[in-house]
């Protein structure tokens, strides 16, 4: 059965999304390479916290990766992101897939893949510009 | 060709080398600021520093429709990386990915890098390839151990030597490639008589190469002669044995009818002189 959510990487971003997953009463599993990162999390947090390279696919399925239901990439590494998300959607068949690349020319590599890309770069230019315009309008 | 050579150091140094020159275009990028000075100091060549997997590098170095693209950085998934931008965004023709976990071979090339290269994985085969050689098989695995080329030599002994090819009924899941006799190479056909000493050289997958060694290794039955002399031999002892027997139980036979016989006599006297007395008496009564 796919009902696991599956975070990897444990950064501001992933801790935050595992956070808040956990309280919504789903299972949640936190994959990171270091456990200091483990901190981030709140101290209600109910899921699973394993330390593991997840460059290792093995490992990722000695995590559990496979009943995943949804798979949140947010490590440090634009290269280790994009490479999980290729495992992920084809050979893994996880249905929903979300990644965080910092170049947003990355998105060039999943088109046509079943997976949603965040950029922090576009959300950023979207919300300043957004801001420009509210403030010019005033 | 177009040639495009991401990271590395030595590596890098030794493949530069090795396509110098004029029918090749090189188009060298490293990361690192020092390893791309020391690679212009010892190859002459134009070195770009940059992040290979990074599309405005290899917008800027050119390399749109590259012939290769071989990836040496030290993380495996910055190769993988830089390999899949070459190959979706500047259709590389052929990109080549250098890996340290061995386990990424297979996982890269399902996800669409060309080629993957490990040391250890290498390493791994030829290991391999060395300790099945017991001392007359060699075998060279291709594409990433999905052929396999099996050397085999012919002795005296084998079912298969001194019979032409066509008798031989070999196996299907393989093919004799060539047959390497006294220095020469032969195309094998099916009147072609194997010799003593003859090298097979054999194709098949690697599932099937103990089969196909036990094939071609099984025995002459020669050792099936002496079995049947060694019956034949059981057979006539046993023969003996019976008669000997039989010869026993014949004197025991001849012992008990002679004693019978005597017995019988001893009554017949016996009872002979006991009616004669019987007689006697009655006379003298």
């Amino acid at each position: 059965m796919r009902t696991l959510t599956f975070v990897i990487g444990c950064g501001r971003l992933g801790a935050s999304i595992a956070n808040y997953a956990s309280q919504q009463g789903q299972s949640v599993v936190v994959i990171d390479s270091e456990k200091t990162s483990f901190t981030r999390l709140d101290d209600s947090f109910s899921g699973y916290t394993i330390v593991c390279d997840a460059t290792d696919l093995d490992e990722l399925r000695d995590a559990g990766i496979s009943n995943a239901k949804e798979v949140i990439i947010t490590t440090g590494n634009d290269n280790v992101n994009l490479f999980l998300a290729h495992v992920s959607a084809t050979i893994l068949g996880i249905p929903y897939v979300y990644v965080r690349f910092d170049d947003p020319e990355k998105g060039f590599l999943i088109q046509g893949l079943n997976v949603k890309p965040i950029y922090p770069f576009q959300l950023s230019w979207d919300r300043f510009n957004l801001l420009k315009s509210g403030a010019e309008s005033k | 060709m177009k040639i495009v050579i991401a990271g590395g150091n030595q590596q890098a140094e030794f493949i530069i080398s090795m396509f110098k020159g004029k029918e090749n275009e090189l188009i060298v990028i490293n990361p690192s600021q020092e390893v791309a000075d020391t690679l212009v100091k010892r190859t002459r060549v134009k070195v770009y520093k940059g992040l290979p997997w990074r599309k405005y590098v290899l917008e800027e170095t050119n390399a749109y429709g590259a012939d290769v693209f071989i990836a040496l950085c030290e993380s495996d998934t910055d190769n993988y990386g830089a390999c899949m931008m070459a190959k979706k965004v500047f259709s590389v023709k052929k990109t080549i990915c250098l890996v340290t976990n061995p386990k990424n071979v297979d996982l890269y090339k399902k996800l669409g890098v060309d080629s993957v290269i490990s040391s250890t994985y290498l390493l791994a085969q030829s290991i391999r390839g060395e300790s099945s050689v017991e001392s007359l098989i060699k075998t060279l695995s291709l594409d990433n151990d999905r052929v396999n080329v099996v050397e085999a030599v012919v002795l005296s002994s084998y079912e298969i030597c001194g019979k032409p090819i066509k008798d031989i009924h070999f196996p299907r899941y393989a093919s004799i490639a060539a047959i390497y006799r006294n220095y020469q190479i032969i195309i094998p056909n099916g009147l072609i008589v194997l010799e003593p000493k003859d090298t097979l050289l054999m194709v098949t997958a690697p599932e099937n190469i103990k089969r196909l060694l036990a094939y071609v290794q099984t025995e002459r039955d020669l050792t099936s002669a002496p079995k049947v002399f060694e019956a034949a031999v059981q057979v006539v002892k046993q023969r003996r044995a019976v008669k000997e027997e039989n010869h026993e139980e014949t004197k025991a036979d001849h012992k008990a009818k002679t004693s019978a016989k005597k017995e019988l006599k001893a009554v017949r006297r016996s009872t002979k002189t006991a009616t004669k007395s019987v007689a006697k008496t009655a006379k003298k009564k």
